[in-house]
């Protein structure tokens, strides 16, 4: 049971954002809510007052209470994320947000005064159960997670051939035990996830079966958490089936066990990849999990 | 019919007086904040496209709302329409790309990244099963 009282170490002001420094080009930021947490309706309302109107009007377009409460609580973590971030006053609510021409979400910065870091990335992905928000500095940054025990409609083999390529469909049907086949599905769709969302060019920008990712001996750099001696010896990598100069190798990728509950795949160009993640409750509390049960690596796919 | 007005709304999940106006409905078809009037025709939050084509039969509207009620698990009382949005309704990417593999088996089309990243509501999708069927013909 998570303690949201005031005794807790982690406990910072409730009116404002304990600001942080930009990770630098090595590191990248996780920031995650869990929904469960958030049940005070007076804090669910200063959130609502972070969002002009249309981002308001999407999140009660949500079809029940549940969706519109995830809902609200990705702007308003994204929001109160990057308004960290700042060095003077920037509230949560002057961000403005564009897409880019494939439809990715970023920061529109010209609207703001004073505050131009334009090298600031990030990207989010939610479930029923948890909200999460990546930022990088100086390259893309994409998120995916999913919840563990996510279990899909059709048979793996058949989404797998649909989808995947075709050493992935390889590798995923050399699996036996269909519980360990389930659960690296679920990380090969996650990373997958993570990388066309780092591109940034959209779901046909970036086809499935066109790119494979899969774990491969450690290199020296391997994948760095934050104070972590759990992290396995292997590193992820893809490779781009069509376009040979789509330069696969610059691109790197972390997957960890979230919370207990969530497979999280982050995917950037920043190398070594030093993780820091954070749980937080925006404007109560927040509590840096890295090194805890919380965040736990998992190396590369079997 | 549903409108965001004030800037602070009592959410019903945590059972506290609602200071909204009783107008205020969720869990039901989601409308433009400016809509003049609610029926048949309703007024679309998504810019106007022009189809030459028609729009798909009803058969085809009814057997993709039962594709993405199975797919999201959504209780049989859910009301599902041309109209509804794969995202309100809370499909994520993985759920999305099921959804598509679904009407693939079920309608025997085959289709294109492309026009997958396009069907946003349930109305998109019977739309280009008809035209995909079309051109199976």
């Amino acid at each position: 049971m998570r303690m949201q009282c005031l005794d807790t170490k982690f406990f910072t002001s409730s009116t404002s954002l304990a600001p942080i420094q930009l990770p630098s080009r090595m590191e990248t930021h996780l920031w995650y809510v869990i929904p469960n947490e958030v049940k005070s309706e007076q804090l669910l309302n200063k959130y609502l007052e972070f969002l002009p109107k249309s981002e308001k009007e999407r999140v009660f377009s949500m079809r029940g209470d549940e969706l519109q409460k995830g809902a609200l609580l990705a702007r308003a973590l994204v929001r109160t994320t990057i308004a960290r971030y700042q060095t003077n006053q920037v509230s949560p609510r002057s961000l403005k947000f564009r897409k880019n021409i494939h439809g990715k979400p970023e920061v529109d910065w010209q609207q703001i005064e004073d505050w131009h870091p334009q090298q600031l990335h990030f990207n989010i992905s939610h479930t029923e159960s948890l909200v999460a928000c990546g930022v990088t500095t100086h390259n893309p940054i994409g998120i995916d997670i999913e919840e563990k025990e996510r279990k899909i409609k059709h048979s793996i083999s058949s989404f797998a051939k649909r989808y995947f390529s075709q050493q992935e469909v390889q590798l995923l049907s050399s699996i036996s035990d269909p519980e360990i086949q389930r659960q690296e599905f679920i990380k090969l769709w996650t990373l997958k996830e993570a990388y066309v969302k780092a591109l940034g060019r959209g779901f046909s920008g970036s086809p499935f079966k066109t790119f494979t990712i899969r774990s491969v001996a450690a290199s020296k750099e391997g994948i760095h958490l934050s104070e972590s001696s759990s992290s396995e010896n292997s590193d992820i990598v893809v490779e781009s089936l069509e376009d040979s100069a789509n330069h696969t190798g610059d691109w790197r990728f972390a997957l960890l066990e979230l919370a207990g509950s969530h497979y999280a795949a982050i995917c950037s160009k920043n190398h070594p990849m030093k993780m820091s993640v954070w749980r937080t409750i925006p404007l109560v509390e927040d509590e840096y999990v890295s090194g805890t049960d919380s965040v736990i690596a998992v190396g590369g796919l079997m | 019919m549903a409108s965001v007005t004030a800037s602070s709304v009592s959410f019903a999940f945590l059972s506290a007086p609602t200071k909204q106006s009783q107008g205020l409905a969720r869990g039901l078809v989601s409308l433009p904040v400016k809509a003049k009037s609610f029926g048949p025709l309703k007024l679309r939050n998504a810019p106007l496209r022009f189809r030459v084509s028609c729009a798909a039969k009803p058969e085809t509207v009814e057997k993709v709302c039962e594709i993405v009620k199975k797919q999201l698990a959504l209780p049989p009382t859910t009301e599902v329409s041309g109209e509804s949005k794969f995202a309100a309704l809370g499909a994520d990417s993985l759920d999305t790309v099921e959804i598509v593999m679904g009407l693939e088996e079920e309608f025997g089309i085959s289709v294109e990244e492309e026009s997958a990243q396009t069907i946003a509501t349930v109305q998109d999708a019977a739309d280009l099963i008809e035209k995909l069927c079309e051109k199976k013909e």
